[in-house]
């Protein structure tokens, strides 16, 4: 199966997948895998902290990073997952131009993810972050094999 | 090198398609006060594609309707002529950016779902700051990006040399600028000049990457800057040039944008944005 990921969503894969996700801007876009398993996830989040709308977040965990996160992990360990085998790789987060820091939404989307991972001793493996660019992900959940273009490049992460 | 695509680009401009004729009629019909809404629901009805565009957009979750809005004329009377006329500007629009925009790497559709994405997210920003002033934020954002449709193919041929003079710390408007001479905030004003539009929206788009630099600060033109800034960094319609623009501060400050309004815009723009869209 295919499925695409829009802003403020998350979709789980199993072995044979593939989960894409089109134009990170500031929004994250997190991969997580286990590579034993054959299930992975994407979460494409918008915004860093739910507090702003808690309604919003109630409805849609998937919006922020503070939420969006831990369900991602809380649904890959009851479908079987486990914590020490995770290849967790991270997207996006982009800024604007200039020193505008209120329109860092990408690098505040980023310290919010490190501050959830580090408080769950978890590691990013590699990560494609930050910049002036919009990129687009693609994860194949049977390889764990993701690949992030921009602007006609195209890397494996 | 600036002038080698300067005069095609103005031929371009010239020959661009006009609005439907339809709408300019309608349009005509939704100013004069005596017109009534049965006169406007014939006219618009023999565009069966329109009636249904706007009808779509008028049940949306965007404008909350308890009950179904089944006609224009009921839309007439439960919306106001003005939210009819900017719905029918939309639908019009529709069918004219719904297409590829080579240059800027835009797929089918994207850059229609931009603008109607900045478009509510201007709206959102006008009710969040609360301003009661009734300016035409929606059709401004709406047609920001119209420049773009003509320009997209010299900006395709140039690709490089832009992105190179955007490497040197300017935007992708700037480089369009150095490199092709003109901007798509300059042609889009240009094709709403023969499309003769108000004064204040033709401003907006003009210089909706530095306000600034326009001569008629406006708030709509505020408004319109910082809502396509922040819809590209939600990533609705950023295309090749990513996020390559920069945030005028002084903007920020005349609406008086603070960080909690910034993101509270955003989370609650997406679900309006999505209701919106005409399949």
């Amino acid at each position: 199966m295919e499925y695409v990921v829009s802003v403020g969503d998350m979709k789980l894969g199993k072995e044979g997948d593939l989960i894409i996700t089109h134009a990170l801007g500031s929004c994250l876009g997190l991969m997580v895998y286990d590579p034993v398993a054959k299930i992975g996830g994407l979460l494409h989040a918008m915004l860093p902290i739910s507090r702003i709308n808690m309604e919003k977040a109630r409805e849609n965990p998937y919006m922020f990073v503070d939420t969006g996160v831990p369900l991602l992990f809380k649904l890959l360990y009851e479908m079987g997952c486990q914590k020490k085998r995770m290849i967790i790789k991270a997207a996006g987060c982009g800024n604007p131009m200039g020193n505008n820091e209120m329109f860092k939404i990408g690098n505040r989307n980023y310290t919010v993810l490190k501050k959830l991972l580090s408080k769950n001793s978890l590691l990013i493996e590699s990560e494609n972050i930050g910049g002036t660019i919009s990129r687009s992900v693609n994860f194949n959940i049977l390889t764990g094999s993701i690949i992030i273009r921009s602007a006609g490049t195209e890397i494996e992460l | 090198m600036k002038n080698k695509h300067l005069h095609k680009i103005f031929a371009n401009v010239k020959s661009f398609p006009s609005i439907p004729f339809v709408a300019s009629k309608i349009f005509g019909m939704l100013d004069d006060e005596d017109v009534s809404a049965e006169e406007i629901e014939k006219e618009v009805k023999y565009d069966a594609g329109l009636t249904a565009n706007i009808l779509k957009m008028a049940n949306s979750a965007y404008f909350g309707f308890p009950a179904k809005v089944g006609s224009l004329k009921q839309a007439v009377v439960l919306m106001g002529a003005n939210r009819v006329k900017q719905l029918l500007l939309a639908s019009c629009m529709n069918a004219i950016m719904d297409k590829e925009i080579e240059g800027y790497d835009l797929p089918s559709g994207e850059l229609w779902r931009h603008s109607i994405a900045v478009s509510v997210t201007a709206e959102e920003m006008v009710k969040e700051l609360k301003f009661n002033d009734s300016e035409d934020v929606f059709t401004a954002a709406l047609l920001h990006d119209i420049g773009k449709l003509a320009l997209g193919r010299f900006v395709k041929d140039e690709i490089k040399e832009i992105e190179e003079e955007s490497l040197k710390s300017k935007s992708f408007v700037e480089a369009e600028r150095v490199v092709l001479g003109t901007d798509h905030a300059e042609v889009g004003a240009l094709i709403l000049k023969e499309w003769a539009f108000p004064d204040d929206i033709i401003n907006t788009v003009r210089w909706h990457h530095a306000p600034d630099e326009s001569e008629n600060s406006s708030r709509m033109l505020d408004i319109v800057h910082v809502a396509n800034v922040l819809c590209l960094m939600i990533g609705i319609g950023s295309g090749r040039e990513g996020l390559r623009y920069e945030v005028t501060q002084s903007a920020l400050e005349r609406l008086g944008l603070k960080l909690g309004h910034l993101e509270s815009i955003a989370s609650r723009t997406l679900h309006s944005i999505e209701s919106l869209f005409i399949e």
